[in-house]
């Protein structure tokens, strides 16, 4: 991931910044590509930080950046109009009607009212908020709330679109809508999206790649994929019916076998494939109902990466 | 949606419910918070699921005595909850909401929370240090909560739950907010829990988080009570829902050609890029039962073989969606 | 293409420069307030007064050129001095600017009850609804989110102040068809409309550090009242009390030969004085002499008097009064009456507070100062840990 010619979303270069005795980033450096990337990290390790300081509303104490080729140093107002930006904590403009929030979103953008009047209608309709856009915003459920987030995010069509936390509060329906939005976006429409978030499904459903930052520094950053390394040989296997017999019959061909809960994890003997598996399944009567690689999930790389700090 | 309710709860006399509502009804004025619910919930630990609105909040306030049914009777422990100082001492709960006092340190919030209960100071004390040490919190009890990151404040939230030794626990939404770390630090403590004994009830809105503690679940929409039991029994139960299980072999169409010719295979879809299928059954047993032979058969390799609803996710979409 | 995308569509149009960020804010801020229905009552009659303005100028304009429409008027401006009827042209300015001078007078009271409508939700409802991290993560600095606010205060006081006061000039104008006219009064026109931006700014200043200090907009509405009506009460009971001591010590201290004497500081009496004239120097005449001495000792020392600067408003209307020039307008009128006395007398009783108008400036300076301060600290920059 180097060379001039590998486009590039934004950059950091050697970001610090303290607030008294506590470092918020630390030399950070750190380039991302376009496309949807996940940010992770425990709470305080600077994610909130370092999405500011890409906002421009921080100015770093030592180190520079670029984002969309533009130094945020100098031109932060430049660059906020290319990002929209849904904050974590609950926000709202006071008084106003659905629709009137978003077309305002967008008037402080600096779109033309009218525009911004017609840009607002067309995302509430994609966020899923047709029908209450004549309501007070006051009287929007929690999920509701996320979606308009979003929409005032969208309205002025930004590069980049920055999302905190978007399914905090939401219920599984809400939660599988905004990340088909979010994907969507990312995937279908050519905008890159920054998805930052507790919630390790959330990420690997939406990015494919992701940054894990820990006490201001960058500990891990690549696409999922690869980061998700199959262990080659290792296999969790269910069973239909909780069996012992069955363990007992492949260890004693050479099978490494842990019992965790009601799943098998085997590590076949070199040189056999799963065909093994099958012929002992066959042989002794068993259904094999769950047969997969044994990947580690992204719930592990992470809480790796951290425990390594 | 089924037609009969899904209830796979072995009734077996000798084990008594921790939690039981008899026909218990709760409105407010012309809302309806929970509609005539029967329900029981056995020791161990139990999530709690539900779109917005279903009645979830309502069921744990009832449960711990915070709410009067409107109709019916709520029991905890074989005893009516409503009204019943002594029984709350044996209940623990660690609400939703963020309300600590912020001023104070954890363990003078603990230990308050221990005095209201009805501990004396000495003992409030040292109930409070037990408890934050159960949870993980000795390092930083010291500290006023206001300066405490949401992982700790839900930590602080779960010790003053415990603060009495209760033997039963209820947990809302006790995963908001806290980092990865801090979710599976909370998640050993619950299960630690569990093990010496003590029954949880954990609401949650995070599926995968619900089934990565227990496979037995409570289901409710709209205020009733939608299933209950553990969560593959259900999925088997919802009999009107074919089964999408997914292979992966090296040899997608001969493989799938195969399988048409019997008859329990509703549909197969053939998905190229991840040299995949996905069989659509509605006779699972007969089909899984058929696989070993139909692996050792030679002109394919069944490289994986996995359900894709045979999740939490996909069982709540599929009962609260039809 | 047959069947149209359904879903999200891009947005290629142009985005406005900086600087006009702020206007965004103002526009919403006013669309809102404007659906107030008793705001619109209120500025409604806020006109009032305006319409009294544009008639006063115009009965001045039409008596300038002896117009037999104005025949009507003339009795019913009987309170005024004769002399000054007789010759407007002379006292044209003065007038204008005591019309101006009263009409401010009124339009300062019904801008503290637009402020009090308008303003204390403005920043209060922000912070209670969490707005600002919206605010502020778009292209927008926290001077365009203060510029805004402050706009939708001044739109309102504009309209009630800076408005009427450039179409009564107009109007004004017209019914005097003289172009000297313009001359000699565009002091005042300049006057009153650098009065009301100083309203704006003084009073808006005030009000959003007041309305970002509190989450709850009632409270705020509550302290601009205490501001303005317990100030105001505070300055009279001071004045008040000082003006008992004074007298105090002036008759109650003096030992009684004096009671009767001539005032040291001599001042004679006038040949034409009827108080005095042909009456015998008795002790009842020399005492009114005295209480006539003490009265102009005491209106000499007001002119130092600080204790009317305690209420806000006082003080817009100190350096309001300097803007117009009423008190040399009144001075101007006083000269027709005949003694001294009787001068001072008029100019107390309609001039207002002659203390240095620097030191109106001063405070109001000073309270500006301290609402930028508050604002600052209060609505803190994102540049922050939490």
């Amino acid at each position: 991931m180097s060379g001039p010619d590998v486009p590039v979303l934004f950059e950091l270069a050697g970001v610090t910044k303290t607030y008294g005795s506590v470092t918020a980033l630390d030399n950070l450096s750190i380039r991302v590509p376009p496309g949807a990337t996940g940010l992770l990290g425990p709470n305080g390790s600077g994610k909130t930080t370092m999405i500011r300081t890409l906002l421009g509303l921080i100015r770093p104490d030592k180190g520079g950046g670029t984002v969309f080729g533009m130094d945020i140093l100098r031109r932060q107002l430049d660059i906020r109009r290319q990002i929209g930006f849904s904050p974590e904590d609950e926000c709202l403009f006071p008084g106003v009607q659905g629709i009137e929030f978003v077309a305002y979103a967008g008037e402080l953008v600096g779109m033309p009212s009218t525009d911004a009047m017609q840009r607002a209608h067309e995302v509430l309709d994609y966020a899923g908020l047709g029908e209450v856009r004549y309501r007070k915003v006051e009287s929007y459920s929690s999920g509701m709330k996320q979606r308009l987030k979003l929409a005032a995010a969208i309205v002025h069509d930004p590069k980049l679109l920055i999302l905190d936390e978007p399914t905090n509060g939401m219920d599984p329906a809400g939660r599988e809508d905004m990340l088909r939005l979010a994907c969507d976006l990312a995937n279908n429409k050519g905008m890159s999206v920054l998805f930052s978030s507790h919630l390790l499904p959330d990420v690997e459903a939406v990015c494919g790649h992701i940054v894990v930052l820990a006490g201001g520094r960058l500990l891990v950053q690549g696409g999922i994929r690869e980061l998700k390394q199959a262990h080659a040989g290792s296999f969790e296997l269910r069973l239909k019916s909780e069996d012992e017999d069955f363990a007992r019959r492949i260890s004693g061909l050479g099978c490494d076998v842990q019992i965790r809960g009601d799943m098998l994890l085997v590590k076949i003997p070199p040189g056999q494939t799963a065909a093994l598996l099958w012929r002992q399944a066959a042989e002794a009567n068993y259904q094999i109902r769950h047969l997969r690689p044994q990947r580690s999930t992204l719930e592990e790389v992470f809480l790796k990466a951290v425990e390594q700090t | 949606m089924c037609s009969q309710m899904v209830n796979t709860v072995a009734g077996s006399a000798e084990v008594k419910p921790i939690v039981a509502f008899h026909d218990a009804s709760k409105w407010y004025g012309n809302v309806i918070g929970i509609n005539k619910l029967t329900l029981r919930i056995m020791p161990g630990i139990t999530g709690l699921l539900g779109p917005n609105g279903a009645g979830k909040s309502t069921l744990l306030q009832m449960a711990t005595g915070q709410l009067r049914p409107s109709q019916g009777k709520v029991e905890v422990l074989g005893q009516r909850v409503w009204n019943n100082p002594p029984l709350n001492q044996r209940i623990g709960l660690c609400p939703e909401q963020d309300a600590l006092y912020e001023w104070m340190t954890g363990k003078d919030f603990v230990a308050t929370c221990a005095r209201l209960a009805g501990w004396s100071r000495p003992d409030a004390a040292r109930k409070a240090d037990d408890t934050l040490e159960a949870v993980g919190m000795t390092r930083h009890k010291s500290r006023p909560v206001r300066g405490y990151s949401k992982g700790m404040r839900q930590r602080t939230k779960l010790a003053q739950a415990l603060v009495n030794d209760p033997d039963v626990l209820f947990l809302d939404e006790p995963m908001t907010g806290t980092d990865p770390v801090a979710r599976r630090d909370l998640m050993d403590i619950v299960q630690q829990l569990a093990a010496q004994g003590k029954s949880v009830v954990v609401s949650s809105h995070v599926l995968y988080e619900v089934q990565a503690l227990t496979p037995n679940i409570i289901l409710l929409n709209r205020g009733r009570l939608l299933a209950q039991g553990h969560i593959r029994q259900i999925r088997d139960l919802m009999d009107q829902h074919p089964h999408h299980i997914v292979l992966v072999s090296n040899n997608c169409r001969a493989l799938a050609a195969e399988l048409f010719t019997h008859p329990d295979v509703d549909g197969i879809r053939l998905i190229p890029k991840d040299s995949s299928l996905v069989v659509e059954t509605r006779l699972p047993d007969a089909f899984y039962a058929r696989l070993p032979q139909l692996a050792a058969q030679g002109d394919w390799t069944i490289d994986e073989v996995y359900s894709q609803d045979d999740n939490l996710d996909a069982v709540f979409h599929y009962l609260v969606n039809s | 293409m047959p069947i149209m995308e359904q879903g999200y569509q891009h947005w290629s149009g142009r985005l406005s420069g900086h600087s006009w960020r702020w206007l965004a804010i103002t526009r919403h801020g006013v669309r809102i307030q404007l659906r107030n229905r008793f705001l619109r009552y209120v500025l409604f009659a806020a006109w009032t007064p305006a319409l009294l303005l544009v008639g006063m100028l115009s009965i001045w304009g039409l008596l300038e050129r002896k117009s037999n429409l104005v025949a009507t008027f003339v009795e019913f401006m009987r309170f005024m001095n004769p002399n000054v009827i007789a010759d407007p042209r002379y006292y044209r300015v003065e007038i204008w600017r005591l019309s101006y001078g009263y009409f401010m007078h009124v339009e300062l009271f019904f801008s503290m009850i637009l402020i009090l409508l308008v303003g204390p939700g403005l920043i209060s409802q922000d912070l209670r609804v969490n707005a600002l991290p919206l605010y502020f993560s778009r292209p927008l600095r926290r001077v365009d989110y203060f510029l805004g606010k402050l706009g939708v205060i001044s739109f309102f006081l504009g309209m009630v102040t800076i408005l009427p006061t450039l179409i009564a000039y107009l109007f004004g104008l017209l019914f005097s068809l003289n172009l000297h006219v313009a001359v000699q009064t565009f002091g005042i026109l300049v006057g009153t409309l650098l009065y009301g931006l100083i309203i704006c700014l003084s009073a808006g200043t005030l009000m959003l550090a007041l309305s970002a200090l509190s989450r709850n907009s009632r409270y705020v509405a509550l302290f601009w009242l205490g501001l303005w009506f317990v100030s105001s009460v505070i300055s009279s009971v001071l004045a008040g009390v000082h003006h008992e001591e004074i007298r105090h010590a002036y008759f109650y201290n003096r030992p009684p030969a004096q009671i009767g004497a001539a005032n040291p500081q001599g001042v004679a009496t006038e040949p034409g004085d009827r108080m005095t004239s042909g009456l015998p120097q008795d002790g009842m005449a020399n005492a009114r002499q005295y209480w006539r001495n003490f009265q102009l000792q005491r209106l000499r020392d007001s002119q130092t008097d600080w204790r009317p600067m305690v209420s806000y408003t006082a003080n817009l209307l100190r350096i309001g009064a300097h803007l117009l020039g009423t008190n040399q307008a009144w001075e101007k009128l006083a000269k027709l009456e005949p003694d001294t006395w009787r001068r001072e007398r008029l100019l107390t009783r309609y001039a207002g507070p002659r203390y240095p108008w620097y030191w109106s400036a001063a405070v109001l300076a000073g309270l500006f100062g301290l609402s930028l301060c508050v604002l600052k600290w209060s609505i803190r920059s994102l540049d922050r840990l939490k």
